[in-house]
């Protein structure tokens, strides 16, 4: 016990240091669980911060592999951007109670969760968790919404405010042209979606329904039985049978997903399998929140096109 | 670095020495798989009670966890015949296979995603907390010492069967009671440091042990000191480059049996020429 005291005490000595460090650059240090809160954060943040992303734009959001470096980041983070919806719940919680920084514990300025005030879709009704793997505070994978990404990009820029106040100007100003880009794209994006309104589509994982929502789809059978169970030949037979008697002709899957099942269900139905990513820098030419929707809305228009 | 690796170095350093015991009687029995076994046993074990609707960190979720242990000990000391034409492994692969794939059709009813059973039995060793290290210690002191007082059966029933058998020794309650033991070991370290990492400590540091040297307080001396330096080095090697924690330890060890065998090569050598 003695021995832990001692380790506290040089732990809140290296923490002191590398804080007044950090203040003394005078950048921000940000750290967003995903690369969408990332790409988001930086198109507020632009140069006034440092900005780390923990999980990869191609690995699963529900697993990610923690390394002695998210740890140390963590600790010297001034802002902790997560989604707050259990997506992270994996693997999120061990690493913040390795890293100890009371800046970024929830209900501090310096914790965003990105989900707040947002109206999450899909919370189950009854809390036993017997329909699956489903995320009790509702369906997690919110930012490919456009409308939502706005929200998010406001709680982020709220946050960069309140804890680097000098800058508040500057924050607010990007934000808004954040906004208004997105504005103009809904427009641009609607239209290239407006022929397909009401269309099924089929996805590996439930992870498309606010985009779904917003651009007028529905994206409503799933080749996983539950989310996260694999699938099984029963099921994918009523998949099948479902997605012929639809007409369904595109099936989404992520960097993640098994692309073999989604072929061989595409084979046997004609559909097309259309590579989706939920983060930017998944797909080629996505390095951006804005360019990424541009290549989801490109893709699945292309598969429902034909 | 210092402030995020303790707990990982302390882990290190406190906890391996009864892996690398048992790593001792594992290889010498010839069941190298076994580790991998058990903690398939208990979380099939965990698999039943997630099926049932137990929260996960309760007693009973650890009984039934328990149970599926026991149960695979049993099995394994019915099994491990005095004359038998099927190897104690071949059992031991059925199982773990068995094992693995009833849990997968258990999970595919139990309706709730892997995800959380998956975080559950496979912890990481770079975010471990004190309160694990400590439970774990505890429970490897408690081993540690029955292993200890009873040592002289332990060992003949795993160096010298026929001879355990000539003493007349009860060899498959002293089997049992060695899997039991060695399936509570195998599952609480699993679950802070990951399968693989449980792996190279029992075997690693015993082979090393075993190649260097003759008698075994010597092989458990040469198998702590690589066990201490695979693990703390390991530790350094992923803060450094930023690795994964356990994998890092796990090739870390890799690289010192290449070097341990490299080093055996050049001691024989001159024995041979003279």
């Amino acid at each position: 016990m003695k021995h832990s005291k001692k380790f506290l005490v040089i732990v809140s000595l290296f923490a002191l240091v590398t804080a007044s460090m950090a203040t003394a650059e005078g950048k921000l240090n940000v750290v967003a669980t995903l690369p969408d809160f990332a790409s988001i954060a930086q198109q507020i943040g632009g140069d006034k911060i440092d900005i780390t992303a923990l999980a990869k734009a191609t690995e699963d959001p529900h697993f990610v592999d923690a390394r002695p470096s998210f740890v140390v980041k963590l600790r010297q983070a001034d802002v902790l951007i997560d989604g707050g919806a259990e997506l992270e719940i994996g693997w999120l919680p061990p690493l913040l109670q390795n890293a100890r920084n009371p800046k970024i514990e929830v209900g501090k300025p310096g914790r965003v969760q990105a989900s707040e005030g947002i109206r999450l879709m899909n919370v189950p009704a009854d809390v036993t968790r017997a329909a699956g793997d489903v995320h009790v505070l509702g369906n997690p994978h919110f930012t490919v919404d456009p409308i939502i990404a706005k929200a998010v990009a406001a709680h982020i820029a709220r946050a960069f405010a309140t804890v680097d106040a000098s800058n508040t100007a500057f924050y607010q100003g990007n934000e808004k042209k954040f906004e208004d880009t997105i504005n103009a794209k809904l427009q641009e994006w609607g239209a290239k979606m407006l022929p397909f309104k009401g269309q099924h589509a089929a996805a590996y994982h439930d992870s498309w329904v606010y985009f779904a929502h917003r651009f007028g789809l529905e994206i409503d059978v799933f080749l996983e039985p539950k989310p996260g169970i694999p699938p099984s030949p029963s099921h994918l037979t009523a998949v099948i049978e479902q997605m012929k008697a639809q007409k369904i002709k595109a099936i989404i899957v992520e960097p993640y997903h098994n692309r073999k099942i989604a072929e061989k269900v595409a084979a046997s139905t004609g559909a097309r399998v259309v590579d989706f990513a939920q983060y930017p820098g998944a797909l080629p030419d996505t390095d951006t929140y804005v360019k990424l929707i541009d290549a989801l809305v490109e893709r699945l228009a292309g598969a429902l096109k034909s | 670095m210092w402030d995020v690796m303790f707990w990982p170095i302390v882990a290190c350093v406190l906890l391996p020495w009864l892996l690398v015991y048992l790593g001792l009687h594992v290889v010498r029995r010839g069941i190298i798989f076994i580790d991998i076994a058990m903690a398939q046993m208990a979380s099939l074990g965990i698999c039943v009670a997630v099926l049932i609707h137990l929260d996960l960190e309760s007693t009973a979720t650890f009984a039934i966890a328990l149970g599926f242990t026991l149960l695979g000990a049993a099995i394994f000391s019915v099994t491990g015949k005095r004359t038998s034409q099927i190897p104690q492994e071949a059992v031991i692969g059925i199982a773990y296979v068995v094992a693995a794939a009833a849990a997968v059709l258990l999970l595919s009813r139990a309706a709730e995603g892997d995800s959380e059973i998956k975080n559950m039995l496979v912890g990481n060793i770079l975010l471990v907390t004190p309160l694990e290290v400590w439970k774990c210690f505890g429970l490897f002191v408690a081993v540690g010492i029955v292993h200890f007082v009873l040592r002289k059966s332990f060992l003949l029933v795993s160096f010298d069967r026929d001879r355990a058998y000539q003493k007349g020794l009860r060899v498959r309650w002293w089997d049992f009671l060695f899997y039991a033991l060695f399936g509570l070991v195998v599952t609480s370290f699993v679950r802070i440091a990951g399968v693989l990492l449980v792996f190279s400590y029992l075997i690693v540091p015993a082979v090393c042990g075993i190649n260097l040297s003759g008698t075994i307080g010597k092989h458990l001396i040469i198998g702590w000191l690589i066990a201490l330096i695979g693990g703390v080095a390991g530790l350094f090697f992923s803060f450094w480059w930023d690795l994964p924690s356990g994998a890092a330890i796990v090739c870390t060890f890799g690289a010192l049996l290449i070097l341990v065998a490299i080093g055996t090569l050049f001691r024989r050598t001159p024995d041979t020429l003279s």
